[in-house]
């Protein structure tokens, strides 16, 4: 799936401040310049594969399986390096970065999992690194804090707005206007303006791609493919080699504790369509046209905007977005833990919820689920919350 | 061209009518209105919390425009200043056939030249103010002068509202010249200008120019906000 004019269908663009343009275009130049480029694909492989611990395996879990009669494979991209899938984007855009000439890398992050594989590739290739975190996201996600300042990256706290996500992302737009010269934004989910979403779902695309020749190597593919969505990186990286195909793709947002306005990050359920952090795509916004307040109890899924790729797979059809309701993730997160012994993200935890919750569906089918991250970064949200009731 | 930037319905409306009429009497040419967003990635500290401030007293959208449709008669050019979505999620058309008549243009400060095509081609019949930067290149020029707007905006710094320029750097004034080599149009310069001195090296370097952040600061105190005005066109002659 590649845009046309920096647009997919009526979703995309570029809506930012002026000053940025030149740096988006030498930016999209670069990127189309090495994406074809031998060394550069040899260079990317090499560290995705020594460094982060790709390719990853898809596990077949066989308690879960039994146990809801859903043939359940799991993408393990919580084996990597750091702990999720974001290291596949922050490893490919920090060496495009390097490929640019530029010192200094700036992100966002709001479960601190971009946070911490961007400290981690700047700290590898010696570039200068501040991170943009909302201060209520750092609380609830304090070991990510820490692990990020050890890798000697600065972090700044964001105490504007609801000191999450959106506003980390407000945060570092201004940082990079401000020193666009020598600075490249290491954007972290499939959002933002062109050429951002098309290059993180180029550089996540690794999971489908794997998980694809997994599957060719069983002779069949999977019934589904099914993915938690916030901004939507791990999801649109899953989906990308299964768009082409009859596989059925399903992305699932965060319910938070209720559909009504500021108690979910559900964009694609009761979203609009609006003009947010530089793309046009479905987004959480109230009858004045304000950003409407987000929650999730996954600090990775609660963004009141989501990618304009998957705004248009879902407009045209190919693929479905549902939610999970907060106490469904934990429960499945629950599930996972006791029964593989393998504990996951609390954003992965809802994607997995989706399908325990709509066992009958999935009944006899072969469903492939992106575990995009292990949860030991939760143990802050999940030591508040009884289990025991769940 | 002397123009003022005030924060749409900041802090309540009667407040800001009576910056407005002030804006009018100290003799400027033109007034920006801000329509509050609150992702208002543009600005710096003091107008971005005047934006979050106006929107938790619980004034509209909808309270601004009607409150400009109000001053249409006052003698003054009136520019909108705001965000994509709020022209976009009102309706791209039902915002310019509701205000085309009401005010000169608008200025969309995440809505870079090239994307202007899109909101014309929805219908929106308003000028939309093209952006000049520090960045901007050669190729950018032609984008620049095919708009239907009465002035540039330049930004004369790489920031957001509220940081401060240096109108004597070579670069600026460099760019200043490129743009002057190619358009007849008037070069407004936004962003940075805070004292009578800055009006001044503006007006000796452009066409006019936008003072926002400290008058924003002064909107609370109508006597303030005014003396502040005034006393900014000291050193030039009207």
């Amino acid at each position: 799936m590649r845009p046309h004019n920096g647009f997919y269908g009526p979703f995309g663009g570029q809506f930012v401040a002026e000053t940025l343009i030149p740096a988006l275009d030498e930016l999209e130049e670069s990127f189309n310049s090495v994406r074809k480029k031998k060394k550069f694909i040899g260079e990317m492989k090499r560290y995705l594969h020594d460094f982060a611990g790709r390719p990853t395996p898809v596990y077949f879990a066989k308690n879960i399986s039994e146990k809801y009669g859903i043939n359940i494979y799991l993408k393990r991209e919580d084996l990597l390096h750091t702990g999720a899938h974001k290291i596949n984007n922050a490893i490919g855009q920090a060496i495009l970065t390097k490929y640019m000439g530029k010192k200094r890398i700036i992100a966002e992050t709001g479960a601190g999992q971009h946070g911490v594989a961007v400290a981690t590739a700047a700290a590898m290739f010696g570039f200068d690194c501040t991170i943009y975190m909302g201060s209520i996201d750092a609380e609830r996600q304090m070991p990510n804090v820490k692990k990020m300042k050890l890798l000697g990256t600065e972090v700044k706290l964001v105490d504007t707005g609801l000191k999450t996500l959106k506003d980390a992302v407000s945060a570092a737009l201004k940082d990079w206007v401000f020193n666009v010269a020598h600075t490249h934004y290491l954007i972290g989910s499939a959002v933002g303006p062109h050429p951002f979403p098309e290059i993180v779902a180029y550089f996540q695309s690794v999971i489908g791609r794997e998980s694809r020749e997994y599957f060719e190597s069983l002779g069949f593919l999977p019934d589904f493919v099914i993915a938690c969505v916030g901004g939507g990186s791990n999801a649109i990286g899953m989906f990308h080699d299964f768009i082409t195909s009859d596989v059925k793709l399903i992305g699932v947002e965060a319910g938070g504790t209720s559909l009504n306005p500021g108690e979910n990050s559900a964009t694609l359920a009761v979203g609009k369509k609006g003009i947010f952090q530089g793309t046009l795509s479905y987004l959480l916004q109230n009858e004045n046209f304000q950003m409407e307040d987000v929650h999730s109890i996954s600090a990775g899924l609660d963004y009141p905007g989501v990618g304009p790729q998957h705004a248009y797979l879902r407009d045209r059809g190919r693929a479905e977005y549902v939610h999970v309701f907060d106490n469904r993730a934990l429960h499945a997160f629950k599930e996972l833990t006791g029964l593989e012994g393998i504990i996951p993200a609390l954003e992965s935890s809802h994607a997995l919820a989706f399908v325990i919750d709509n066992r009958d569906r999935f009944k006899g089918k072969n469903v492939l689920i992106c575990l995009s991250g292990r949860g030991d970064k939760d143990f802050g949200i999940i030591e508040k919350v009884n289990l025991e009731d769940i | 061209m002397k123009g003022i930037y005030i924060v749409g319905g900041y802090p309540h409306i009667d407040k800001f009518g009576e910056c407005f009429k002030s804006v009018v009497k100290c003799g400027y040419d033109f007034i920006e209105v801000g329509i509050p967003f609150n992702d208002p990635v543009a600005d710096g500290p003091v107008i971005a919390s005047a934006i979050n401030e106006t929107i938790e007293n619980g004034i509209s959208v909808h309270d601004i425009i009607e409150s400009l449709i109000e001053f249409r008669d006052v003698p003054i050019k009136k520019y909108i200043m705001t965000y994509s979505n709020i022209v976009y999620s009102y309706g791209i058309e039902k915002f310019s056939e509701n205000l085309k008549s009401v005010i000169d243009g608008i200025i969309i400060a995440d809505l870079p030249n090239r994307m202007r095509k899109l909101f014309y081609n929805e219908g929106f019949k308003i000028p939309i103010v093209p952006f000049a930067t520090l960045e901007t290149r050669e190729k950018d020029i032609e984008i620049i002068m095919n708009s239907d707007s009465d002035f540039i905006y330049f930004v004369g710094i790489r920031g957001t509202t509220g940081a401060k320029a240096d109108f004597t750097s070579a670069e600026l004034i460099e760019k200043i010249k490129l743009l002057r080599k190619r358009t007849d149009k008037k070069i407004i310069i936004g962003f940075g200008v805070k004292t009578a001195d800055d009006v001044k090296e503006a007006m000796d370097i452009g066409d006019g120019f936008v003072v926002g952040t400290e008058a924003v600061r002064r909107q609370k105190d109508i006597d303030e906000f005014e003396s502040y005005i005034e006393s900014l066109l000291e050193k030039i002659s009207s």
